[in-house]
């Protein structure tokens, strides 16, 4: 049972799950976005014990970028020693307790009968290039209606960051 | 011999030959580190009419580096009052470990690498982009006005020239058909893809140095403006850790040169009698060589000219390689 991949499984589950509770427990921006890193980069670990190499390098691919982006966000609209203060009332928290006990419970029972009838076990081979095929022949449509969607998303965020050349730019809110 | 270690079955014994190997490669690439900092001082002295250091260990120097390490493992390992303490003690680590990871997928000879991964190249690039995180951590962490403007410098500019460095490999990948370097290297038998492809190797030539922060792109640690950049406040062995990663990169960047356009340990013709590795160290050389050629030569580019170069000019020029390489490989097919 105590396989190497378990080993490797458990010490990549351990770290995203502290990942995830660190960003839930530290007060300062920054610290949150570096305990997301962890986080992101267990999971690309947890791909590639799933054999899905690709998934797992663009994983990191995009998120450190994202992530990068996200901490000079962090650094740029908060200051330098602002902390998040924790805030919540009794009763409260005894709510959101019970509701993420429920949310547990409903994933365990969904996830751990779960069946996926056994298909062909070939996903591991070559997966870039089944990745690619799937993408561009049977997905094609959708897999370019996304990429116009993000073309919009850039356009309207550079058309909402430009300065009016004419105005002032103090009319912007 | 690694090849079969790779395929073995896990068990503690592998464990520690893995372990082992991985020293043994610290310890080799800190060497190199060690000579690479001794050769850039060399060629740059001689190419500015100077001697370089010529004091300790020789009249070539050859103990310089290994004195400047020992001063710096001496010297007081300092953490401002007002900094972050956590992430500053973190930054260092987060900023090497990446670097060392990426030599792993490198093959240097067809039977020396470490691991054979089937997306090896983007791999490579995708773990070499977290140390821009270690970067703006220590940058932040420092709580120092420079640092910060060097930090902030590092990400914008890894997250400008990340896209033609992804952008301008794809043609050789169109071409070899992998994102594999063992392949990649394998489809080089019938011509280096410096030849098939010279736009790609134009953009992802000023793309790497970019990324390595080298001089002419080494605004994250300008001198004459940000005092030292993104590591003003370290000191000691957390800066040379700093130092080291930028150095393991230079490596592993000249490697990958070498692996994707001059066909990694593969021979010139009728040359074949040579040794791979020594066809791989020759070529490393090369691209060493031109990298420092680059730092003398080059002045350094704004940080406006900076962006408006990576975006205006590298992007659109490795999207037209593509578009090209894309028609040509078609046309070819077709006839």
């Amino acid at each position: 049972m105590l396989s190497g991949e378990f080993i490797a499984f458990i010490a990549l589950a351990l770290a995203a799950i502290m990942g995830g509770v660190l960003l839930l427990n530290l007060t300062k921006v920054v610290h949150m976005v570096v305990a997301i890193v962890f986080t992101f980069v267990s999971i690309a670990g947890i791909y590639v014990l799933l054999s899905a190499e690709f998934l797992a390098a663009v994983q990191i691919l995009i998120y450190s970028g994202a992530i990068t982006i996200i901490m000079l966000f962090g650094i740029m609209l908060t200051k330098h020693n602002d902390e998040s203060e924790a805030k919540g009332i009794g009763w409260r928290k005894v709510f959101m307790f019970l509701g993420v006990l429920a949310f547990g419970a409903a994933v365990y029972i969904g996830i751990y009968d779960l069946d996926f009838a056994s298909e062909p076990s070939e996903l591991h081979v070559k997966n870039t290039e089944q990745i690619g095929l799937a993408l561009y022949s049977d997905y094609i449509i959708p897999f370019e209606l996304t990429s116009v969607v993000l073309l919009v998303a850039l356009v309207g965020a550079i058309i909402l960051a430009r300065k009016d050349d004419g105005g002032k730019g103090e009319d912007k809110k | 011999m690694i090849q079969d270690l790779l395929y073995s079955s896990p068990s503690l014994a592998n464990f520690g030959i893995f372990f082992l190997l991985a020293t043994v490669f610290l310890f080799v690439i800190l060497g190199f580190v060690t000579y690479a900092i001794l050769a850039e001082r060399k060629v740059m002295g001689f190419m500015q009419l100077r001697h370089g250091p010529n004091q300790v260990g020789g009249r070539w120097g050859l103990l310089q580096t290994v004195a400047d390490v020992l001063k710096l493992l001496l010297k007081e390992d300092t953490i401002p009052k007002l900094a972050d303490r956590p992430l500053f003690i973190l930054a260092p680590a987060i900023a090497f470990a990446p670097a060392f990871m990426v030599v792993a997928t490198i093959p240097f000879t067809d039977s020396l690498q470490f691991a054979d991964i089937g997306v090896g190249l983007l791999y490579y690039i995708a773990v070499s982009g977290l140390t821009t995180i270690g970067i703006v951590t220590g940058s932040w962490a420092s709580n120092n006005k420079y640092s910060l403007l060097g930090g902030m410098r590092a990400a914008a500019q890894m997250i400008s020239y990340e896209i033609p460095l992804v952008m301008s490999v794809l043609g050789i990948i169109l071409l070899s058909g992998s994102l594999n370097l063992n392949e990649i290297v394998e489809a080089q038998k019938d011509g280096w893809f410096i030849i098939l492809q010279p736009i790609a190797f134009i953009v992802f030539l000023i793309a790497s140095v970019a990324e390595l922060n080298r001089a002419p792109f080494d605004l994250p640690e300008a001198e004459s403006e940000l005092v030292a950049g993104f590591h003003v406040e370290y000191s000691g062995f957390r800066w040379a850790f700093f130092m080291l990663a930028e150095y393991v990169y230079f490596f592993a960047m000249a490697s990958l040169i070498t692996v994707l356009f001059l066909g990694g340990w593969l021979p010139l013709p009728f040359l074949g009698f040579i040794p791979g590795a020594v066809w791989f160290a020759l070529k490393f050389s090369v691209v060493v060589f031109l990298l420092i050629w680059f730092r003398v030569t080059f002045p350094r580019v704004r940080a406006d000219q900076l962006m408006e170069f990576g975006w205006k000019v590298l992007l659109p020029v490795a999207l037209a390689n593509i578009f090209l390489t894309a028609l040509l490989k078609e046309l070819l097919n077709a006839f």
